[in-house]
Parts: C-alpha cells; sequence; structure tokens
C-alpha cells in the first residue's frame, strides 16, 4: 500500500538499498546493500521496522528531502548535521517529520555513510528478494533530483504538544572513530609464507579507486610464493587479496562472487561495517584475530541490537497507548 | 563419499570453503554441486547460500545463527551421504547461441588465432564444434562459466584490460569460455558477441541456464544478427 511519497530535492550521492541480496552469489551476482549493516540495522529498528526492511544509503554528499505525509524517520551511521525544516534534530533517534517540512542531512563526517530510515519504509521493486541495486544487472539506481519515493505508511508526529520535543530518548552507541580492522587468516595464507605477516607491520593508505566493491589499499604487500593459474572459485566479502600490481585488495559486499586470487586473509563481519565508513585518504590497521573471537564479537553486537529493538517496541508500545487515551491518536 | 574427499576451511567467520580432494575433476564438480543443491534445498536456518564452482563450494552464513563449527560437521555429515558419480542433471537442457564471430577484426579473434598457430576459421570451427557444460555461474552476472575449446594452448588474458565489456560478448580464457550477461570490465580476449538477451530481470531466476546445462554456439551472419537482436535466450 501506497501511502505518500518523498519528494527528492537534493540526491547528491543516495540510493535505497538494504540488508542485500542473500540468494544473489549463488546465481553469480553480488550480495550488496548497506555497506554497515550495523548502522542500517539501528535505522530500522529505531523506527520500528524489520531490519532487513528497505532504506537510504547516503554517502558523503549532502542530501534533502520532503516527504508529502507526516513520517517518522533516523538516522544512523557516520555523523552528520541533521536539520528539518532548518532546526536540529538528532541523529540515533527517532525523528518526527510533518508533510511538506525539509529534511536536509548536510556535512557527512567521522564517516563515509549515513543511513535514513522511514517507519513503514518505501514501496521499491525487488529482485531475488532484496532492492539492494546491482549496477552491473542494472537493477535499481542512485537517486537523481526530482525522483520520488513511494512510503508504504504515514506517521503521525510522535511529539510532546506542549514543548515540540520528542518523547524518547534512546541510548545508542556512536560508530568507533578508530580505523582498527580484524581479520583471521585466509584459506589460501599459506600462498603467502612468512611474508603473509606483512598485513600487520603498518597502517595501508586507502586509495581513491575505493568502493562497494572493493577497497583498494598501499602499503607493505605480501608476496603470492605459489605461483600457478588458481581456478575461479566463490570468494567471501571481505577477503583480502593481492592481484598483479602494487595495491591490496579488499573486497566489500559488490565483489564478483567469484575470482581467481588467493584469499590471504578475511576482513570479520562486524569489521566490514568499520571498512564502510572509512574514506579514501584515511589509514587503516589489519589486527589478525581468531575466528572464535570473531564469531563472539558478531553475537555480542546483535544481542544489543535485540535490546535496543525491545527497549523500542516498548516505548511505542507506551506512546501508543498514551497518544489514543488522550489526544485519541496513534502510531499507526 | 568420505568426508576425507574434501577438505573445509573457515574462510573468514562468515564463510566456509569445500574444496574437493577427488583425483576425478568431474566427480569433483559433481560433488560440490550436489553439495551445494542440497543446502540449498534443505533451507538451513543461518546459512545464506552456496557459491558452488569448479572443484569448490563456498558457504556463506549469518555467525550469529550459527557457528562454523555446526556447519563444517553438517557438511562432512552430507558428503557423506552425496553420490559423486550421480550425473547432475538427469536431462540438461541444451541452448544454441548464435554467434557473429569477429572476422572483421574489431574484437581478440585474431590475436587469439595467432597465439594458437591457428588460422581464424579454425579457431570459429573448434569454438562452434563442441559442446559445452555450464560449469557454474560467475561474475559478472551469472556468466555461464564453460570449459574452453580444444585449443592447443591456454589462452592468454589481455595484458590491459578493457574497461567496459558490453552484455552478449563471446569470449575465451585460458583453458575457459563464457558469454558475458551484463556489461562489465574484463580481461577475456573477445572472438564474437551474440545477439541474445541473457538475463530476465522479470523471471526468477533471472539466468536461463543452471550448472549441468548445456551450450553450443552457432555461427551467424550480421543479417542474422541483425534479426535476432534482443531475442531472450531458451533452451532449445
Amino acid at each position: 500500500m501506497i501511502a505518500g511519497a518523498l519528494a527528492v530535492s537534493e540526491a547528491g550521492f543516495a540510493q535505497v538499498t538494504d540488508l542485500g541480496r542473500r540468494r544473489g552469489p549463488r546465481f553469480g551476482v553480488p550480495v550488496n546493500g548497506a555497506l554497515d549493516q550495523r548502522s542500517a540495522r539501528i535505522a530500522n529498528i529505531l523506527v520500528g521496522n524489520a531490519e532487513e526492511a528497505p532504506l537510504l544509503e547516503i554517502t558523503a554528499l549532502d542530501v534533502e528531502f520532503v516527504p508529502d505525509v507526516d513520517i517518522l524517520i533516523a538516522v544512523t551511521g557516520a555523523a552528520c548535521h541533521l536539520t528539518v525544516d532548518g532546526v536540529e534534530r538528532p541523529s540515533r533517534q527517532p525523528v518526527s517529520v510533518r508533510a511538506g517540512e525539509t529534511i536536509a542531512l548536510r556535512h557527512v563526517h567521522g564517516g563515509l555513510r549515513a543511513y535514513l530510515a522511514v517507519r513503514g519504509s518505501f514501496d521499491v521493486p525487488l529482485l531475488l528478494g532484496s532492492c539492494a541495486p546491482d549496477s552491473v544487472l542494472g537493477f535499481g539506481a542512485r537517486l537523481g533530483n526530482g525522483a520520488s519515493i513511494p512510503l508504504r505508511r504515514a506517521t503521525v508526529p510522535i511529539v510532546n504538544d506542549h514543548f515540540g520535543a520528542e518523547l524518547y530518548r534512546f541510548g545508542v552507541p556512536q560508530l568507533s572513530a578508530d580505523r582498527i580492522v580484524d581479520v583471521t587468516d585466509g584459506p589460501d595464507a599459506e600462498d603467502f609464507g612468512e611474508t603473509a605477516d606483512r598485513l600487520f607491520d603498518e597502517p595501508y593508505l586507502v586509495g581513491p579507486a575505493s568502493n562497494h566493491i572493493g577497497l583498494r589499499m598501499t602499503g607493505s604487500l605480501p608476496d603470492r610464493r605459489v605461483q600457478g593459474e588458481v581456478l575461479s572459485r566463490g570468494v567471501p566479502v571481505g577477503a583480502v587479496e593481492v592481484p598483479p600490481g602494487d595495491e591490496l585488495l579488499v573486497l566489500h559486499r559488490g565483489r564478483g562472487v567469484t575470482a581467481g586470487y588467493p584469499v590471504l586473509a578475511v576482513v570479520t563481519s562486524t569489521s566490514l561495517d568499520v571498512l564502510a565508513q572509512v574514506r579514501p585518504g584515511e589509514r587503516v590497521c589489519f589486527r589478525k584475530t581468531t575466528v572464535a573471537a570473531a564469531s563472539a564479537r558478531a553475537r555480542a553486537d546483535r544481542s544489543e541490537l535485540d535490546s535496543l529493538r525491545l527497549r523500542v517496541q516498548s516505548a511505542f508500545t507506551a506512546l501508543d497507548a498514551l497518544s489514543t487515551t488522550t489526544t485519541g491518536r496513534n502510531l499507526q | 563419499m568420505s568426508p576425507a574427499s574434501v577438505v573445509i576451511s573457515f574462510s573468514g567467520n562468515a564463510a566456509l570453503r569445500v574444496a574437493s580432494r577427488l583425483a576425478d575433476r568431474e566427480a569433483g564438480w559433481r560433488l560440490v554441486h550436489h553439495l551445494a543443491r542440497f543446502i540449498d534445498a534443505a533451507r538451513v536456518p543461518g546459512i545464506d547460500g552456496v557459491v558452488p564452482t569448479y572443484d569448490a563450494a563456498l558457504i556463506e552464513i549469518d555467525p550469529v545463527e550459527v557457528s562454523l563449527e555446526q556447519v563444517r560437521d553438517y557438511v562432512a555429515h552430507l558428503i557423506d551421504g552425496l553420490d559423486a558419480d550421480r550425473p547432475l542433471t538427469e536431462t540438461p537442457r541444451c541452448f544454441d547461441i548464435p554467434v557473429l564471430y569477429d572476422l572483421d577484426g574489431e574484437l581478440d579473434l585474431q590475436v587469439v588465432a595467432d597465439a594458437q598457430g591457428l588460422s581464424v576459421a579454425d579457431v570459429v570451427r573448434l569454438h562452434s564444434e563442441s559442446t559445452y557444460v555450464v560449469r557454474c555461474l560467475g561474475a559478472p552476472g551469472g556468466s555461464p562459466m564453460l570449459d574452453g575449446p580444444p585449443f592447443p594452448f591456454p589462452v592468454p588474458r589481455l595484458t590491459s584490460p578493457r574497461p567496459h565489456v558490453p552484455q552478449g560478448m563471446v569470449s575465451v580464457a585460458g583453458r575457459q569460455a563464457t558469454i558475458t550477461p551484463a556489461p562489465a570490465p574484463g580481461g577475456w580476449p573477445l572472438i564474437g558477441r551474440t545477439p541474445l538477451t541473457v538475463l530476465d530481470l522479470d523471471a526468477e531466476p533471472f539466468v536461463p541456464y543452471e550448472p549441468g546445462d548445456l551450450i553450443r554456439f552457432r555461427p551467424i551472419d550480421a543479417d542474422e544478427y541483425e534479426s535476432l537482436r534482443g531475442t531472450r535466450m531458451v533452451a532449445r
């Protein structure tokens, strides 16, 4: 059902995406989706959506949107300056926006990608169950100025009628500013002999050709000691490869599903979110970890999100009851 | 098969690689594809998907839902019950692909012929006389990965890859061959082009073929190319 539309008055570099096309790799297409999965999940949680609901990924540049119905939004990811009709509003909290007001997200800093979720989400086409754009297939696209994104649901403003302030504050941790990337040994680490540990010698400089497919870095490069053609194999997101040339290649969610380079190391699932926020020109340090530690970290992170979802749900449930008795309105 | 017929390695904390150790490459290929199909059909919670290729399968998981150790044990158990001698597909579909070979020297056909010490006509004949098995779906966009034609030597890759290879290109490299279903950069020498549209994003799945299906190439002329332009690729 379509309840309204979000008009794009300044598109910047933004697209509608979700947690990715998990069924894609089996058909030879990358998973794609939000590069900072944790921030995308948090944005959706803060507006009461399913975590995999479509939302906006905003990369680096300023954006401006105007909804034609009242909506509830949340902005997460890289720090930025969020205003609604010129009034500064908080990130990492649900924010009510009235029909016709201008949502502006400017000065993305301390990271590269911000996420904007709308309660009820967007009505957009899916391919294999995901709306994530795939530039190779030509599915989905970056937003253009003047575009209009169909909204599934309107949400009446949740504000204190007397003070105009929101009625809640959820403690949401900020992104870490350090650029430490945890990796585990790759299945082909042996191919690099003792040079494999060069990965941990010194920081790597992230190059300008980095994107959602992968980050290209310069620094102390491990040498492949085993020669010969490698059969194309499935490569995981996060694979650290040393292709011919003078750069290290770290694959991200837009990576080609198969490749013929040996996999030296693999970035952990949580550190992929760190890489999503690294800008070209920044330096990153790789740190060796174990599969067990990486998986424990992933579980701890997710249970933090589960507890946030419960807090948001209870707040929305309480507000629902409150607004129905005092004003006759509810969140629906 | 005995669990010793594969090597299972962790590939980060969200994926495993299952590589065949069977001496028979055909059997190894069938084994990893049988494994992928079984897991895909079983819809195991916590397993996102499987990418089978020539001699290996990458299993992607959600490390919050399942542990790598659990999936490793599950895979070892499954391998025990799989028969690598069973054909992948009882009745493979066959796709006839019309190809306008690069006789005008616009692409790399001459370069490929020179490197093989063959005439252009010989390369076209060898490429179009074979029947190819779709080994796996690869990048970009679900390309059908095929064993190469019976050329005397492996085909060298281009020294500088093309930044943009349009869809429909027919190419060879090493001992492999493929069709490019979607535009992408590419370092494989191009020997011709097909007028067929390979992908149909409105269909599910959007790739018409699957591993185990057969592909044949048929030389056509420029007039036929024009008349077939945009036709969907469908099985015979």
